[in-house]
């Protein structure tokens, strides 16, 4: 469909920087330094915080105007070597924004210039991301990140112990998406655990950003993926990715390190977690838990409880790509209508398919276009649309601010799934 | 038209050299963490609680879109301002410049919403490719019925006061005295500036001006209607609420205009009364001055006296006080009204003068806030052990992690706190606060330590 109108109303997207900045908050130990202007930083913490009710540590290089003038390059030197002594951050992790990116800084040989002046700066890993503000969402800047992390991490030698993991308990490398709640990610460590493998989850938020009561002062990520963790996926015995975002990174790792990669691009619905699954019992050679038949079980059953409720569904859907690719093939699976499926950006839409064309749009559009749906699943800005046209609204995607508990949500798996449709329903009333 | 930094009245200052004195003149390092805003930030903190006209932001996703519709700023009619609009700029717009998909959504906004101005803020993205944001804009309002706006805002010009300015500076050369309405002054007749309706704090005062016949033309600009704004030149005094961030525009306003203005708060009984004795001396009417003072003793006692039971359970807590703005100095009297003592304060985004004003309502044993970085305020409450925290909604969640009761002061609260009864509203919720039970629950030892089982 051509775009018919030149702004975007009550957008639905967020920053690629943002993105950037929830992967680095799943790696342990790591600095984000944002290269950029100071209200960049101070937004994405806002935006950030407000959806997790966490703090979000997250630096600057503080551009001014000057340069402007004469470029962020020595900025971004100063940055670095300013966080690394002030905060001693096991590892630094820059994004750029469109203003950097606009007048061109080049972190990479800013990094190589700031280390031949500062040899003692040598091992501190630094993990550059392109993420201009300009290009993409949430979801491409998080996915640019999580790559960069892997090349950046996975070849960086440990210096300290080179401690060899025994392998009795194989490993499995694990990518979820930015789609996935910190509750997702948990669910996912379980089931691969019930399994018999040990995840090395990359980046892993369920353990970082799951609200719990003991944290530091810092302004460094606490909890998350370690360090050596990245060195692991090495003997890692397969990789999975989840959501399609995470397919490039996936095949990163199954090409460095020869182990074979699945990529999942939801995890939502009966068949879908039937296959991975599957795929699980496949590699791991051991048969499926009794625990996840149960949970296979009790979803079969509420199929058939609610199926006329589901069937009666008619959903306007406006979310960042894989979380709305996810929900809505879903709920499609149920037998629900979709009226509207509205992508935050372009990445992946022609790539999946859902029964009706999955569009780019705001929530402006979504506002014009979801009259007669029974229920609106967007993020809680989509409370102005939802309340415009009287229709109820299930949160879901980022930002959420008005509902709780929506970082602690689990709704992948069997039992996520059901809990979804639970959700669903009850939003209906 | 970019805005002359110097004009703007912020190089004369000379720089603070007191510890923890907000760094007016001094630059942020880059990567030292200051966890500032920017000039963008400061801009739209003003000018968008304006509630019938369209805010149009000129530049990528990140400006707009992380940030639409996420200030407490109410209004009592129109939402329009709080609809997130924005161009959006792409990477081919980067390459092949803005200016006209700028131009076709501000048409296409004027059509779809029909709102009573446009404000347009430039951003960094937009102003380095060099789009002309005010050519644009004039050639739009060619073809519009209503005035669009240019604000000139990028980023990079320097943290949120300088935005502030800015956006005081517009209000000034381009809302203010231009409606078609009559010119002369209303009697008795206040805007009150800097005051931004954040959870509907000013209809909390309004009903005490219109006891004592004030009329509030506009507030500058909360709950603001774009017409009563153009009428701002009507009032017969300004009241700076938020400090200082729009002195510029009173001083202008007062030569311009001979409107005088005063300074002023609403948040506690004694500022409240402070504020409403001193409007009534600046509007020079005796009758006026003589009912205020009946009155403000008459809310005073009333408001003491609802508020008795909560400052018996708060009476001779130790707080830390961490803010900006006017808050910085008015929550001092406001916890001291409540029996509550300061063991530190500190302030970002303040002026000088506030900043001193904090210093010397406060006790001398209490210290200053140094470091104004997260680390810095939560080292100062591992250290103090405060019985409340106090302050903005960005240290909260961290502060929550020291299982320390907290009160946000800032933009993101539910409740209004202005007035007499915003002071009564203050002290239930600050009550409610600092006695949950969870306190308790979140500092019990778990597994409990041998030995402790039976107790």
């Amino acid at each position: 469909m051509t775009k018919t109108r030149h702004y975007e109303g009550n957008p639905q997207k967020n920053s690629s920087a943002l993105g950037a900045t929830l992967a680095y908050l799943g790696v342990n130990g790591l600095l984000a330094l944002l290269h950029g202007s100071q209200g960049c930083s101070s937004f994405i913490r806002l935006q950030l915080s407000r959806h997790y009710k966490e703090p979000i540590p997250l630096n600057s290089t503080a551009l001014l105007e000057d340069s402007v003038i004469f470029g962020g390059w020595e900025h971004l030197k100063k940055g670095i070597a300013v966080a690394a002594d002030k905060y001693k951050p096991q590892i630094i992790g820059v994004m750029s924004t469109g203003l950097t990116e606009t007048f061109g800084d080049d972190m990479v040989s800013a990094l190589s210039s700031l280390r031949s002046e500062r040899p003692d700066l040598n091992d501190l890993p630094v993990v550059l991301a392109s993420t201009p503000d300009y290009i993409g969402s949430m979801q491409e800047g998080y996915q640019r990140t999580v790559e960069a992390l892997i090349t950046t991490l996975a070849g960086h030698p440990t210096k300290r112990f080179e401690q060899d993991y025994s392998e009795e308990v194989p490993s499995i490398a694990l990518l979820p998406g930015c789609h996935l709640t910190p509750g997702d990610v948990d669910e996912l460590k379980e089931i691969v655990m019930e399994f018999g493998f040990r995840p090395i989850t990359i980046p892993d938020l369920s353990i970082s950003l799951d609200g719990h009561a003991e944290l530091e002062a810092a302004p460094v990520v606490q909890g998350g993926t370690l360090l050596e963790d990245f060195q692991r996926l090495a003997k890692s015995k397969a990789c999975l990715s989840f959501g399609l975002s995470m397919k490039d990174a996936g095949e990163i790792v199954k090409q460095t390190y020869e182990i074979p990669h699945f990529n999942f691009p939801s995890l939502t619905g009966l068949e879908v977690t039937d296959t991975f699954v599957l795929t699980l019992a496949k590699i791991s050679g051991k048969p499926i838990p009794a625990k996840l038949l149960r949970q296979r079980s009790r979803l079969l059953d509420t199929l058939a409880d609610f199926h006329d409720q589901l069937g009666g569904l008619k959903i306007a859907i406006a979310l960042e790509m894989d979380l709305m690719y996810s929900l809505a093939s879903c709920l499609v699976e149920v037998g629900a209508d979709l009226s509207v499926a509205l992508a935050a950006s372009q990445a992946g839409i022609h790539k999946l398919s859902l029964p009706i064309p999955i569009e780019v749009g705001d929530l402006e559009t979504l506002e014009e276009r979801a009259g007669q749906s029974t229920l609106i699943i967007a993020n809680s800005n989509g409370r102005q649309a939802a309340g415009l046209l009287k229709i109820p609204h299930l949160r879901a995607g980022l930002p959420v601010f008005d509902r709780v508990g929506y970082p602690q949500k689990c709704w992948i798996s069997y039992e996520g799934t059901q809990q979804f449709l639970f959700d669903t329903l009850n939003a209906v009333g | 038209m970019f805005t002359n930094l110097t004009k703007l009245d912020l190089k004369d200052k000379q720089c603070m050299s007191d510890a923890g004195a907000p760094k007016l003149c001094m630059k942020a390092l880059p990567g030292e963490g200051a966890e500032r805003s920017c000039a963008y930030d400061g801009a739209r903190v003003v000018l968008m609680p304006i509630t019938d006209v369209a805010h149009l932001v000129h530049g990528p996703i990140a400006c707009a879109g992380n940030s639409w519709d996420n200030r407490g700023a109410r209004s009592s009619g129109s939402q329009l301002y709080r609809r997130g609009l924005t161009t959006d700029i792409m990477e081919n717009d980067v390459i092949y410049g803005g200016e006209i998909k700028l131009k076709e959504s501000i048409l296409e906004i004027a059509a779809r919403h029909e709102p009573k101005a446009i404000f347009v803020y430039a951003t960094c993205v937009s102003s380095l490719i060099g789009d002309d944001v005010d050519k644009v804009c004039r050639e739009a309002e060619a073809e519009l019925t209503i005035p669009v706006i240019a604000v000139n805002c990028p980023g990079f010009l320097g943290d949120k006061n300088i935005g502030n300015r800015i956006a005081g500076e517009v209000l000034f050369e381009r809302v203010i005295g231009t409606g078609d309405g009559p010119d002369e002054k209303i009697p008795l007749s206040i805007n009150l500036i800097g005051e931004y309706n954040i959870a509907g704090d000013l209809w909390g005062v309004i009903p005490d001006l219109k006891n004592l016949g004030i009329t509030l033309q506009t507030a500058i600009t909360g709950d603001a209607k774009f017409d009563d704004l153009r009428s701002a030149h009507r009032a017969s005094l300004n009241v700076l609420i938020c400090s200082k961030s729009l002195t510029n525009l009173v001083r202008k306003m007062e030569i311009c205009y001979g409107i005088p203005f005063i300074e002023g708060s609403f948040y506690g009984i004694h500022d409240t009364s402070e504020t409403l004795i001193h409007i009534a001396k600046a509007l020079n009417d005796l009758d006026l001055l003589e009912r205020t003072l009946v009155y403000v003793q008459k809310r005073e006692d009333e408001t003491r006296k609802t508020i008795a039971g909560y400052r018996k359970l708060l009476e001779n807590k130790q707080a830390i006080l961490f803010t900006g703005g006017v808050k910085t100095w008015s929550m001092v009297s406001t916890l001291a009204e409540l029996g509550i003592n300061i063991l530190a304060g500190g302030t970002q985004n303040s002026t000088p003068e506030d900043f001193h004003r904090m210093k010397e309502l406060m006790d001398p044993s209490a210290q200053i806030i140094e470091d104004t970085s997260s680390a810095g305020f939560l080292k100062i409450i591992a250290e103090k052990k405060p019985d409340l925290i106090v302050a903005g909604g960005k240290t909260k969640y961290l502060a929550h992690k020291t299982r320390t009761p907290f009160l946000d002061i800032n933009h993101g609260r539910k409740l209004p706190y202005a007035g007499y009864q915003g002071m009564v509203t203050f002290a239930e919720t600050l009550t409610r606060t600092v006695l949950s039970p969870v306190w308790g629950l979140l500092k019990q030892e778990f597994p409990p330590k041998e030995g402790e089982q039976d107790d």
